[in-house]
């Protein structure tokens, strides 16, 4: 690892230093190396948004992400938003409406609407299906995470 | 996917990225946003030894007072009221842009310098080794139009159009300093899929500049895919301009998605200027750009129908942004 | 065994159950094997052929062994045994032998310390081949061929199975029929695309044993399949599915990687894992099967279908994989959900130089029921009948049986017409609607559980649940069930829970592990709520019976005299006296311990004698009637499904959220294959493996999906269910192209319906001068 160098980030609000080579790919690092595995690999191309965290709070994909980018920014990934006891309220709608099936997409939809009600806390049903529509669902038709995500606004996540 | 290994460099200034991009003549390439560069690298499009990564170049952030720096995240407009209110057309565009993850990363610089793609292009090593290497990538030859002069792969950035209709420039520095240009320079209307763009080595594109003139004209870009998100356009029909009751006062029309870069099509609108725009002028307007624009089968839909939906787009979004201007 | 409801004490069932693994799915803590870390673990990789179809005469592999960080290679030659999901059809091998038959076949692996040295390996393997010829259609392979893909081809040919069937006299029928419809469909291939890429870990011990991880949902045939191939014992062998990150058919099939990634752990002596890219997610492929079929329906004169006579000409891809059922279904599943007094198929499925076909959700009853539907509504049209009309005098009634003997039991498919066209106003709406608007009906009908298991003689048991409860009060779960996102597990947990009459969450679904899950063979063919539901319910049962026994002597009655409470077991002849569900549990442990209880499910014989004859057969059907409404622009042939209307008849609606959402997914789904997906070959090579270019639709392509749930309880299926897992897609796709033909008066009978098409039909419309709504 001669190109190898030290990335220094804060992740899940605790700082990190990881070995970090400049061709490393964020999600690569967050689940290979720091073994988060909560953000899926589905496509690595960028396309499932499986692999979506936080960047500085922006929805962002971490297989299209180099790591170094990363250094001196906050990542937040699933870990990070889940609580560390119970759900949060986006996440316990997500359960109570039956909007999670397979669950591979889940994380990444849970960080997408998380930031979304975080910057539009009473989104339109329209707003919300174009807020999703860079995360794929293969099992629920998007008809119930629409439904979590309106009831998670509703109950003010 | 991993990525091989590159040196990454991370300039702060645009002098600075200036230099390093002429040391580095030709070994590099420019990193924006990356969710189009990326998943070429990982797919062993074009591999460069360089990376410059322009994320801390601090001046290439921002918008507003008409500039939008090259490194401007397209979500930023995307949020922004004010671009809907004063660049509709704009706005269409930014919003038509892959997907709203993409736009959180993606820059309007990446929009605009986006690599041109095609059916045979953008497949990973072993698919393309398979069928063997085309011009655009380790090969000598076109799939599309078997020939091994010219590249036919396909312009699919959807700012483009949009910011030609306002007319705006591009602010470039270089070895010499900055110099402005039509954003319409900055492609090479000559060149093909590879040949794409008119930037000297080091040179760097460091914003887009609207006009003043060109702010509240009435817009619409239009995009045709199959789906309304995620796609790339398989056409891209913008047009701005200002009505004065009936009469048009300007207007101007850019189309992208089809060629290998987008075009604007100011002798076909500029005779149009100072009279009524009835029905039957804005048919023979969308017919002729349909005339003149050439789409091959490079993409998912197929190019007969892709030509002939550029004379409905047409058709469309100059009627609705005239209808934008009665309302 | 009889239909037992809920008991009136029912709390969950029949009710809206949140998956038990939710709260770890929406937190990222749910482990899919793409998750698991083993120590040392190397990586596994593939070298996919570049060639359609060569014969292999030398793969040099030495200067790939020698670089340093090399683990294996690993050729075909090692573990020639050829291996498929069929036991009748064993034509794969886990890595190319002798010759290499699509372009991504696997031809070598290697196991290395790392993705790059892996891939370093993979570029320095040099392969000398003999070019041979490509069949990428299989009209091409219907004769003898001069190379046919497989020798198992019929005479000759790429003929991979050939099923010829007629009951009654079809031929008569149609000489005599009042009315015929016809319709040639040509659908592409369509694939499942789960969001989970294809992933497996593999590793060989000391103690002689092998561990394979895998993202399966038939984890029992791939622990046979392993023990063929690799000629261990399957009781060396330990098969885990952790969670599975969908499905939907296409972690059916034993796959060739599984195989390669156990067999690189063997070599090396290390564990492996082999994950898989998107664009080789796209090559395994086992997806729905490009087809052309043929269908001609005969009607008498009262409006009385007569007669169906059908042809389908089946795109296998390279492999058998599920390809004899899938021939077989592609026209006995013609059979309901009307009554066919005359019946005659001829199927062919070919090989071609293509991914291989398989199962995938609905299989088989998707492209033939497309056909079957459209012709309908011509013959509806053609009579003067409302469409609805002619579907309800043909209804097939409940307990009947087919001409081909498939045993009917429960259907309330009449009451999904009836609700449905009274909710979407169908009456004020159908050929009334503007010119570009348009609404259309669709039926369906599917198996709930293939009656013939596919390794086991029919007289063992379909489904095992194993369950144990010790004095802590949770209640353990053991079945070889896979869930894969449908909701199993739930329902499972959810089921012992309310027989035995204990909250949900004392029950604990074990993870599916071969070393300790009785064998459940796993989610295909709708099968695992009615069979896996039935063995559950058998299980809790059995469990409940020292319970109750504990009880009564507590209570100081007889346990027939002994109510289920919630949490508490109770006299019925005395209500207020009680004993809490432990204090019965630890009265039964002072003498047996630990309880333990076995429950199994096993369907009833059916089906007849001839060649067969078992394809299609089921222990219940599920029917279905979608009406969907559409604006099509006709100018540009872009057009919206605004509205789907979602009769079903899954019997009872165990747990209706699970229900909803594989109807709400399952009409994205069939969305899709409608709208814009497919494999897009051009000759034999994919030119989409991508979920770029595979066209999944979007939220905002989701019709508003209204879900009426009609079913009458079952007489067969636990607490009266029967599947909702697959049928639901069927409807979707000729509800859709029967409402195009509404809003502009063309017939679509090539899927994908892309606004291409549109547009082409609506040329072709104008071309013959046949106005449709005044344009």
């Amino acid at each position: 690892m001669s190109e190898a160098g030290l990335l220094r980030m804060r992740l899940n609000g605790h700082p990190v230093v990881a070995p970090c080579e400049p061709a490393r790919i964020l999600l690569d690092l967050l689940r290979d190396d720091l073994h988060l595995t909560g953000t899926k690999r589905g496509c690595d191309l960028g396309t499932c948004g499986c692999c979506t965290v936080l960047v500085d709070g922006r929805p962002t994909l971490s297989c299209l992400t180099l790591a170094r980018l990363a250094d001196g920014h906050d990542v937040t990934t699933i870990e990070g938003i889940s609580p560390p006891q119970g759900l949060s309220p986006v996440q316990r709608a997500f359960v109570e409406s039956g909007a999670t099936q397979c669950g591979f997409c889940t994380p990444g939809f849970i960080v997408t609407a998380t930031a979304l009600l975080r910057d539009h806390p009473h989104p339109s049903r329209a707003e919300i299906e174009r807020a999703i529509a860079g995360n794929l669902c293969r099992c629920t038709g998007y008809t119930k995470i629409v439904e979590a995500i309106a009831t998670a606004a509703k109950d003010g996540a | 996917m991993h990525l091989d290994p590159f040196a990454l460099h991370r300039p702060t200034s645009v002098d600075e990225t200036v230099r390093l991009a002429g040391s580095l003549a030709g070994r590099f390439d420019y990193l924006a946003g990356g969710t189009d560069l990326l998943p070429n690298y990982k797919m062993h499009l074009n591999l460069r030894p360089n990376l410059i990564a322009l994320e801390d170049v601090g001046e290439l952030r921002g918008h507003g007072a008409g500039r939008f720096g090259a490194m401007e995240r397209l979500a930023e407009l995307d949020d922004d009221p004010a671009i809907r209110a004063e660049y509709p057309v704009l706005a269409d565009a930014v919003g038509e842009v892959a997907t709203p993850l993409v736009r959180a990363s993606g820059t309007v610089g990446g929009n605009l310098l986006v690599e041109t793609r095609c059916f045979f292009f953008n497949q990973s090593y072993f698919w393309r080794e398979s069928l063997g290497f085309c011009l655009k990538a380790d090969g000598d030859r076109c799939h599309v139009v078997p020939q091994k002069e010219k590249c036919y792969a396909t312009f699919s950035g959807d700012l483009a159009p949009a910011l030609m209709a306002l007319d705006a420039e591009v602010e470039v520095a270089g070895p010499a300093g900055r110099s402005r240009r039509p954003l319409e320079a900055l492609y090479d209307a000559a060149g093909d899929g590879i040949r794409r763009v008119h930037l000297a080595p080091g040179e760097l594109l460091v914003a887009v500049h609207v006009p003043a003139a060109s702010r509240g004209l009435h817009g619409r870009y239009k995009k045709l895919r199959v789906r309304p998100s995620y796609d790339f356009p398989e056409l891209g029909v913008a047009v701005a301009g200002r009505w004065d009751g009936d009469r048009v006062a300007s207007l101007r029309l850019a189309v992208g998605g089809v060629e290998p870069h987008p075009r604007r099509f100011d002798a076909l609108t500029e005779p149009l200027v100072g009279s009524a725009l009835s029905d039957d002028r804005l048919r023979a307007l969308a017919d002729e750009v349909m005339r003149q624009l050439r789409p091959v089968h490079n993409t998912f839909l197929l190019p007969d129908y892709r030509k002939r939906m550029i004379g409905v787009y047409v058709r469309r979004a100059v009627d609705e942004a005239r209808r934008g201007s009665a309302s | 065994m009889n239909a037992t409801a809920p008991p009136p004490s029912a709390r969950l069932l029949g009710g809206r159950i949140p998956y038990v693994e939710g709260p770890l799915k929406v937190t990222g803590r749910a482990e899919y094997t793409d998750d698991i870390q083993r120590p040392g673990m190397l990586v596994g990789r593939v070298l996919r052929a570049p060639w359609p179809h060569a014969r292999l005469v030398a793969l040099d592999v030495s200067r790939a062994r020698a670089l340093p960080g090399v683990y294996a290679v690993l050729t075909g030659e090692k573990y020639p045994t050829p291996f498929g999901v069929l036991p009748i059809t064993h034509d794969e091998t886990a890595i190319a032998v002798g010759k290499s038959r699509y372009i991504g076949d696997i031809i070598a692996a290697v196991a290395a310390q790392d993705e790059r040295t892996a891939e370093a390996a993979l570029a320095l393997i040099r392969a000398e081949v003999e070019p041979l010829p490509e069949y990428s259609d299989p009209r091409m392979g219907v004769q003898p061929v001069a190379e046919p893909i497989h020798a198992r081809g019929l005479n000759g040919s790429n003929i991979q199975k050939e099923v010829l069937q007629h009951f009654g006299d079809v031929d008569a029928a149609f000489a005599g029929a009042a009315h015929t419809a016809r319709v040639r469909g040509t659908f592409a291939g369509v694939t499942h695309a789960f969001t989970e890429p294809l992933v497996t870990i593999a590793e060989s011990t000391p103690d002689g044993r092998l561990t394979v991880w895998s993202a399966t949902q038939v984890p029992h045939y791939l622990h046979r399949a392993l023990a063929e191939v690799l000629g261990i014992p399957m009781h060396r062998i330990r098969v885990v599915k952790p969670e599975v990150g969908g499905g939907f058919g296409g972690k059916s099939d034993p796959l060739p990687h599984e195989i390669v990634c156990a067999a690189l752990a063997i070599e090396t002596g290390r564990p492996v894992k082999v994950l898989f890219d998107r664009e080789d997610v796209f090559y395994t492929n086992h997806g729905r099967h490009p087809t052309q079929n043929d269908v001609k329906i005969a009607l008498d004169r009262d409006g009385n279908i007569v007669a169906y006579d059908i042809e389908a000409l089946i795109d296998g891809g390279a492999w058998s994989s599920f390809g004899t059922v899938t021939t077989y279904y592609n026209g006995v599943l013609s059979m309901g959900p009307y009554r066919v007094p005359n019946f005659r198929y001829k199927g062919r499925r070919v090989y071609t130089t293509k991914p291989p076909s398989g199962a995938m959700r609905a299989h088989g009853g998707t492209n033939l029921r497309y056909s079957i539907e459209l012709a309908l509504d011509i013959l509806a049209e053609e009579t003067g009948v409302d469409p609805f009309d002619l579907r309800l005098r043909n209804a097939l009634p409940p307990n009947s049986v087919t001409v081909n003997q498939f045993r009917i039991t429960s259907t309330s498919f009449r009451e999904c017409l009836e609700a449905v066209r009274a909710k979407s106003g169908w009456a004020e709406k159908f050929r009334r609607l503007p010119y570009g608007r348009g609404i259309g009906l669709g039926c369906g009908f599917y198996i709930s559980g293939s009656n013939s298991p596919i390794h086991f003689t029919p007289k063992m048991p379909q489904s095992t649940v194993h369950l144990k409860v010790d004095m802590d009060g949770g209640i353990a779960v053991h079945s070889m069930q896979a869930d894969i996102g449908q909701g199993s597990n739930t329902l499972l947990a959810a089921i012992v829970a309310e027989v035995v009459g204990v909250d949900l969450e004392r029950v604990h679904v074990q993870r599916v592990d071969s070393d300790v899950s009785p064998i459940d063979l796993g989610s295909y063919s709708s099968r695992v709520t009615f069979m896996m539901g039935n063995a559950a319910k058998a299980a809790a049962e059995s469990l409940l019976v020292p319970l109750l026994e504990a009880a009564a002597q507590l209570l100081g009655t007889t346990p027939d005299r002994v109510a289920v409470g919630h949490e508490r077991y109770y006299r019925r002849d005395a209500p207020e006296q009680g004993v809490t569900f432990l204090e019965a549990l630890h009265g039964a442990m002072e003498t047996r311990g630990a309880l333990t209880a076995s429950g199994n499910y096993r369907s009833p014989s059916m089906g007849g004698s001839f060649k067969g004859a078992r394809a299609g057969t089921a222990p219940a059907y599920s029917f279905a009637a979608y009406v969907a409404e559409l604006a099509v622009d006709v100018e540009t042939g872009e057009y919206k499904v605004e509205k789907i209307w979602a009769a079903f008849d899954c019997g009872r609606a165990l747990n209706r959220l699970a229900v909803e959402g594989q109807i709400q997914g399952s009409i994205h789904m069939g969305l899709g294959q409608v709208m814009g997906e497919s494999m897009n070959y051009r000759g034999a090579r994919l030119f989409n493996p991508s979920l770029l270019e595979y066209k999944i639709p979007m939220p905002q392509q989701m019709p508003d999906v209204e879900i009426l749930l009609v079913g009458k309880d079952d007489p067969e299926g636990p607490f009266g269910a029967k599947e909702a897992g697959e049928g639901p897609l069927i409807a979707t796709l000729p509800a859709v192209g029967n409402a195009l033909y509404d809003a502009i008066g063309v017939r679509f009978t090539e899927l994908p319906i892309t606004p291409d098409r549109v547009l082409r039909g609506l040329d072709l419309r104008a071309k013959e001068g046949r106005p449709w709504k005044g344009h």
